[in-house]
């Protein structure tokens, strides 16, 4: 693990992962980008009003019998809602997500073999041919933005990112998504579980529950 | 294991990470003024909820941003509906506890009917649906999954009349478009009074399969029966006793009757199948020996008494025999009363037969009725030395001379009587299990445009 300082308050900020390149400062809310040993100040992330889900930075949990830890969040936003991208670490220091909207977990991971569809190209009900890795159907198309980020992402999680988030289902439980943002496209692989099969620790309290 | 999240009694729920920042305060309930006419507008789960019903003028209010904007208005003033189970009651359905957060009255567009929809929350599962359709109650979970053989149809093409999921085959119940006819509470999505959506619904009781789709979305949800016991307890709800025989069998309740069925159909199969093949190799396997071949003389329209026909031997410790009488009747006939007599015992078996055969003609053509020959057959004779004696009696009035006739015993003769009583006895349990199944199927089936028993109305 790599512990800098903030550039803003001076107070710890950890780099579990190696492939997070972006932190929120615990303490003062900085927004930093890592550049090697360096933190760049690049904003401030305002506070989260309205927020209402169980997981948290430090949650674990268990997927295809590996576990991870939750490191990074990345809430967005689009015309009909939120949901939250929540960044992991598995225990060998691979990276992956965790999906969580209206009580729907899914577990993916970064899929970089293979070339992705053009945004334009995809409407609901398409299909895609990943290769031996299935043949996925588009089950939505959202644009969306970053309204909120804590702990450490693996990209500039600055509030207000634009992007176009498409999700597609495969065979039984397996999902996919495809990011379109404005520097890069990126597919991920997974598939939705339980909550209680996820046998989540340390999960947030929510009152009254 | 976490346990049950939503149990506050579970301590390791609780943030315990010293190097974690604090939690974030807690979401608080959030009030502001509805601005359609003013009340004071609760939402209880900000941050999940998109949109709310004002308690006071009914309308409904987007709360995805501070602009409160109105997606319907109501304005009524009185309670057309009243949900069975009041909003913010909590109760444990499948194990977890749901909060009941918003309440909806649907109905089909076409044929008017209408049913009522629980939305129920618990932060850490999400939402789930409980339908109540004439006392009848289903608890909906939203599924990511999608049917087996529909999972590359496009929501364009036409839902099918049968999917399958886990092994489960589902046949379509209903078809339609449904409407939001009345809604109140809070909603993860923006309601509108009025709004529509196509919808189907597959049944394999005591589960259903439900889609809902529009050109940009298809929703596939999988709901189960649950007894109406069940969620009296769940919500402390007073029993509505009125329910048990009123509305006759929801459409994925379970029937004792048609599970009976599921088990005796095949179990009388197969015992129909046994019998039958025990009785084709009993059959081939029978003797079928003749014990004693006996012919007698006899003039029409007079009486013979006391005819004794010498002893015979029937073979075997137990085995059927077979009588056989013979009189050469002609619109005439010939009776003949005695008993097979077991020398050594003494046992008696009585018997009485009659040959007869009428024919002629009339306005119809021709016509006959009865037999020259007679059989009778006696089930489980022990074997030994055995005669018989018989008195005959006939009747004819035109043919008076002196006739020939003949009776034969066999020992061990191919049956199929006993059979045909097996199969009788047998089938009445089934019969009676498949008749309670149809009348429960038929109830069942009654709402659905798809009525597999619709012929029979």
């Amino acid at each position: 693990m790599l512990t800098l300082s903030c550039p803003s308050c001076g107070a710890n900020v950890d780099f579990k992962s190696k492939a997070s390149l972006f932190a929120v400062c615990s303490f003062c809310k900085s927004s930093l980008v890592r550049q090697d040993m360096d933190l760049e100040k690049i904003g401030t992330i305002s506070d989260l009003v309205d927020d209402l889900t169980p997981i948290q930075i430090g949650t674990t949990g268990t997927f295809s019998n590996e576990k991870f830890e939750v490191i990074g969040r990345l809430k967005v936003g689009y015309k009909d809602g939120y949901w939250n991208e929540w960044f992991a670490m598995l225990g060998d220091g691979r990276v992956a997500w965790l999906a969580e909207a209206q009580g729907f977990y899914a577990f993916c991971y970064p899929f970089f073999d293979v070339s992705p569809p053009t945004k334009a190209s995809l409407t609901v009900g398409k299909t895609v041919d990943f290769g031996d890795k299935g043949i996925y159907e588009v089950d939505d198309i959202r644009d969306c933005k970053c309204v909120y980020s804590e702990g450490e992402l693996p990209f500039n999680a600055q509030q207000g990112r634009a992007s176009t988030s498409v999700d597609l289902s495969g065979f039984d439980k397996e999902m996919s998504t495809i990011e379109y943002a404005a520097s890069e496209t990126r597919v991920f692989l997974g598939a939705y579980q339980d909550f209680d099969a996820f046998q989540f620790k340390n999960l947030r309290h929510i009152d009254g529950w | 294991m976490v346990g049950n999240p939503g149990e506050p009694e579970q301590p390791d729920e609780k943030p315990v990470d010293p190097e974690t920042p604090p939690p974030p305060s807690m979401p608080k309930i959030r009030s502001f003024s509805c601005p359609a006419c003013g009340a004071p507008v609760t939402i209880r789960y900000p941050g999940a909820t998109m949109s709310v019903v004002c308690d006071s003028c009914h309308s409904v209010i987007d709360v995805t941003n501070k602009n409160y904007e109105i997606l319907s208005k109501y304005f009524s003033k009185t309670s057309l509906w009243c949900p069975t189970i009041p909003l913010n009651s909590r109760g444990k359905l499948d194990g977890k506890t749901w909060e009941v957060i918003g309440f909806m009255v649907r109905s089909d567009v076409a044929s008017k009917y209408c049913w009522l929809e629980y939305l129920l929350f618990n932060p850490y599962y999400g939402y789930r649906f409980l339908t109540e359709d004439k006392g009848h109650w289903i608890f909906v979970t939203m599924i990511k999954r999608k049917p087996d053989n529909v999972y590359s149809t496009s929501v364009r093409v036409k839902t099918p009349s049968k999917v399958e999921m886990d092994n489960r085959v589902y046949r379509i119940y209903n078809r339609g478009i449904s409407k939001v006819d009345y809604v109140i509470g809070e909603f993860y999505w923006r309601v509108v009074v009025g709004s529509e959506v196509n919808s189907a619904d597959y049944i394999d009781p005591p589960q259903m399969l439900s889609i809902e789709y529009d050109d940009t979305e298809k929703i596939w949800s999988l709901g189960k029966h649950i007894d109406s016991k069940e969620v009296e307890k769940a919500f402390n709800l007073v029993p509505r006793t009125a329910n048990l025989f009123g509305f006759g069998i929801g459409p994925i309740e379970p029937s004792a009757n048609s599970a009976a069925w599921k088990k005796m159909g095949p179990l009388w199969a197969l015992f129909f199948g046994f019998l039958t093949c025990a009785n084709i190799f009993f059959s081939g396997t029978a003797k079928n020996m003749v014990a004693t071949e006996y012919y007698g003389n006899f003039v029409p329209n007079t009486k013979i008494n006391d005819i004794t026909i010498p002893k015979f031997v029937l073979e075997k410790n137990s085995a059927n025999v077979l009588i056989s009488l013979f009189a050469p009747v002609r619109n005439s006939w010939f009776y003949v009363s005695g008993e097979m007599v077991n020398n050594t015992t003494g046992a008696s078996y009585p018997f009485e037969m009659t040959s007869e055969y009428y024919f002629g003609t009339d306005s119809d053509g021709a016509w006959s009725e009865g037999n020259a020959t007679h059989e009778l057959e006696l089930s489980s004779v022990p074997g030994g030395e055995y005669y018989l004696n018989i008195d005959t009696e006939s009747g004819d009035f035109k043919n008076t001379n002196q006739q020939q006739f003949s009776i034969v015993v066999k020992r061990d003769t191919p049956s199929w009587y006993n059979y045909w009583w097996f199969i009788f006895l047998v089938s009445l349990p089934p019969i009676y299990s498949w008749t309670m199944m149809r009348r429960d199927e038929v109830s069942r089936w009654a709402n659905s445009d798809f009525n597999p028993y619709v012929s029979d109305s």
